[in-house]
């Protein structure tokens, strides 16, 4: 008996160990059953007249029959007084439980971006299991419409439009890229500026139509394919959309951060036209005093190609003339005043000037923040160099 | 008995000490003191060296804290005052443990999981915890480097993606984002103070003081470059992510590629922290062992009751944890500066049993 009360405690703790141990192995440790799971690979918030209206691309497996790879995908949209209630409508309407943890795209609606963006970003930002590092766009139209495309190059559109924000892209210098949490940093910050590719999507004529069978003794239903563009970059100012680069500003945009390798763009010899190869870039854009914005931009380009024939000597040479590099410099320098001259017109801090102002000398931040975008002058440092 | 050698106990100092401020710390001190967040942080590495040292040399005594608060205050007096150590020591388990917690929910799980998937750990601290103090130093050997692995792995993959131009200007947040984030940060600095039930079973080699509060520094060097890097990855937003180490490394370039590699070393520092957020259960749970003796029957009955204790209270917590850690940061941080700042200098003043001829 003395024997069985010195083992007690012994016991006792065996005894509440494999109570707890069965109480822990009989448990599902909260995992959804993958059938049941709605994985999200990307979400487009437009404004509706409610609230938000929130469309998601849901990929779906295929079955084994089909020869065909790739990711087949469905779009539900559902709307709420939050972004979080049109999640909650897509579970509730679907069963789904849907799971952003896969999501590497979020695109916004043009009525979106005209109001604070972040409003339609908190959701995702306070998400625990939403990577912050999800790719964010702005678009012509209703994002809805865009993630609900069908595109000409890809099974699903969020996997086309990604496909345009590569790192071959960015290294083009004719996209540019954020994540979710850059531009948070960027509105959260000083300078309450931030950027986003703008996406568009044109029909593309002669393309294979849509996969879905036609339904029993009907017309199949022939859905526009479309091909998508983000060469525009919005701008924007405590989180809402003042103004948009084109093409050239946001080439130029991407030449000034010094990322652009293999990039083309276009300059003229005695009227005619040549593409220059970008080969070297380096760039950046630094506060002086005064305020002011020293733009400096450093290319080193390569002949690409000419629009007009030229002689075999002439391709073999691949000599960029003087007059070249001269029309190259005042054509990127051109694009640059362009850029400074929009940036500045619409109140958008691009370069994020306000914050270096801010981590260089409070006591100076605090004397110039007034009007310090309006009081901004540039200087321009542009330079070309051929490659032979 | 077995005693501590004094590499395990430099490498818990240099290694695993640091690993517990990796967590939400950072995120804390970011919301608190701004980009000035590196400030509060070097106080506290500064005064817990301080306090190490002194630990560390009076463990040159080779007597055990009850043993020496008893010779000082006499029987009772020193069991109390032991009983009022092993409470605080409970008291500071709480915070780590719901942090690591919190963390092993929202890292490790892409749902909101049970509350019952972390329950494996209150078995394992209840395990821990039966154990006499001193069989923990080969537990150190062999987690030490684990968390050096780890903490090298992440520090690398994220230093890249770091804008360290972040941190300026100094003193943004001023001397009240300073104080602010000092108190914020003292349940997290209460190393000093779990060192205390070890006094007795350190086997003291000459210039482990100065070494241990080295080896200490050293970690403090690393959990500030690390907060560094955190402040310059995520900048504005930093107060924003929880769970630090977790969520630096994942803009490595080759993450893209690969896939999420970081979580290899999450996964090890993870494993270092497991032992280290037991520690002051296992303190609190040793020093009623000093005080009332009777180890092999009280052990596994105090170990069960701590575990299980903490289990209750988690359960009850889960949904409270801003709360708890407001009554950390806000309400009742004083009590860290007092057992973890006030006591080991005083460990020094405890007169020791005289020898007996």
């Amino acid at each position: 008996m003395r024997k069985f009360f010195r083992h007690l405690p012994m016991k006792l703790w065996l005894l509440l160990l494999g109570l707890v141990a069965f109480a822990f192995f009989s448990n599902d440790f909260g995992l959804v059953d993958i059938q049941k799971t709605a994985i999200i690979l990307a979400a487009g918030v437009d404004k509706t007249e409610e609230g938000f209206a929130l469309t998601a691309q849901i990929a779906v497996p295929k079955g084994s029959d089909r020869t065909t790879g790739g990711t087949s995908s469905v779009e539900i949209r559902a709307e709420g007084k939050t972004v979080s209630d049109c999640v909650t409508a897509i579970f509730t309407e679907t069963g789904w439980v849907p799971k952003l943890v896969f999501c590497n795209l979020i695109v916004l609606g043009e009525n979106a971006v005209k109001e604070d963006a972040v409003a339609y970003l908190n959701y995702f930002l306070r998400n625990d299991y939403m990577p912050d590092s999800c790719l964010l766009a702005a678009c012509a139209g209703e994002a809805g419409e865009l993630i609900s495309s069908v595109s000409a190059i890809d099974d699903a559109s969020s996997l086309a439009i990604e496909k345009l924000f590569s790192d071959a892209a960015v290294k083009s210098g004719r996209v540019v890229t954020v994540t979710l949490k850059d531009f948070a940093i960027g509105y959260y910050g000083v300078s309450k500026s931030g950027y986003l590719p703008f996406v568009r999507m044109t029909g593309q004529r002669g393309g294979q139509n849509d996969s879905a069978a036609p339904p029993a003794g009907g017309v199949a239903e022939e859905k526009e394919q479309k091909v998508y563009s983000a060469e525009e970059t919005a701008l924007f100012s405590e989180g809402r959309m003042v103004g948009l680069l084109s093409p050239e500003e946001t080439l130029a945009f991407n030449l000034l951060k010094g990322k652009v390798f293999a990039g083309t763009f276009g300059a003229e010899e005695q009227g005619e036209p040549v593409t220059l190869t970008v080969v070297k870039n380096d760039g950046h854009v630094s506060l002086k005093k005064g305020p002011t914005a020293e733009l400096s931009l450093s290319v080193t380009v390569r002949l690409c190609c000419r629009g007009v024939t030229a002689p075999v000597e002439d391709v073999a040479a691949d000599k960029v003339t003087e007059e070249i590099v001269k029309n190259a410099r005042e054509t990127l320098q051109g694009y640059c005043e362009k850029l400074f001259t929009t940036c500045k017109a619409c109140g958008c801090d691009v370069f994020f000037l306000k914050r270096a102002l801010y981590r260089s000398s409070l006591k100076e931040y605090a004397a110039e923040k007034e009007d310090f975008l309006g009081r901004l002058e540039p200087v321009f440092k542009t330079e070309v160099r051929s490659m032979r | 008995m077995k005693k501590i050698a004094p590499r395990q106990v430099l490498l818990f100092l240099a290694c695993i000490a640091p690993a517990g401020k990796l967590v939400l710390l950072p995120a804390r001190l970011a919301d608190v003191a701004k980009n000035d967040l590196l400030f509060p942080l070097l106080l506290h590495i500064c005064v817990q060296t301080a306090a190490v040292f002194c630990v560390l040399l009076a463990a040159k005594r080779e007597t055990g804290f009850c043993e020496l608060l008893e010779n000082t205050f006499g029987k009772i007096a020193g069991k109390g005052l032991a009983l009022l150590f092993s409470a605080f020591l409970l008291f500071a388990a709480l915070l780590p443990l719901l942090e690591q917690k919190h963390f092993v929910q929202s890292v490790f799980y892409d749902t909101l999981p049970s509350v019952f998937v972390f329950s494996s750990y209150f078995l394992f601290a209840a395990f821990v915890c039966a154990k006499p103090l001193s069989s923990f130093g080969r537990v150190w050997d062999i987690a030490a480097p684990l968390a050096a692995a780890g903490f090298i792995g992440i520090f690398l993959l994220s230093a890249g993606s770091a804008d360290l131009a972040a941190l300026a200007p100094a003193g943004a947040a001023g001397a009240k984002g300073f104080f602010r984030g000092a108190a914020s940060a003292c349940g997290w600095f209460c190393d000093a103070a779990l060192l205390v039930p070890l006094l007795g079973k350190i086997e003291y080699k000459k210039g482990l003081a100065w070494k241990g509060a080295l080896c200490y520094l050293a970690g403090g060097a690393a959990v500030l470059l690390f907060a560094a890097v955190f402040y310059g990855i995520y900048q504005e937003t930093a107060v924003n992510q929880l769970f630090a180490f977790a969520a630096t490394a994942k803009y490595f370039p080759g993450v893209t590629t690969l896939g999420r590699i970081d979580y290899i070393f999450t996964f090890l520092l993870s494993l270092a922290m497991a032992f280290y957020v037991s520690l002051p259960m296992q303190g609190s749970v040793d020093c009623v062992l000093q005080a009332f003796g009777r180890r092999k029957v009280l052990a596994p009955i105090l170990g069960t009751a701590a575990g299980a204790l903490f289990f209750g209270l988690a359960l009850a917590l889960d949904y409270r944890f801003g709360d708890v850690l407001t009554v950390f940061s806000e309400t009742l941080f004083w009590i860290f500066p007092v057992f973890c700042t006030v006591l080991p200098p005083l460990c020094l003043v405890l007169r020791r049993p005289r020898k007996h001829a």
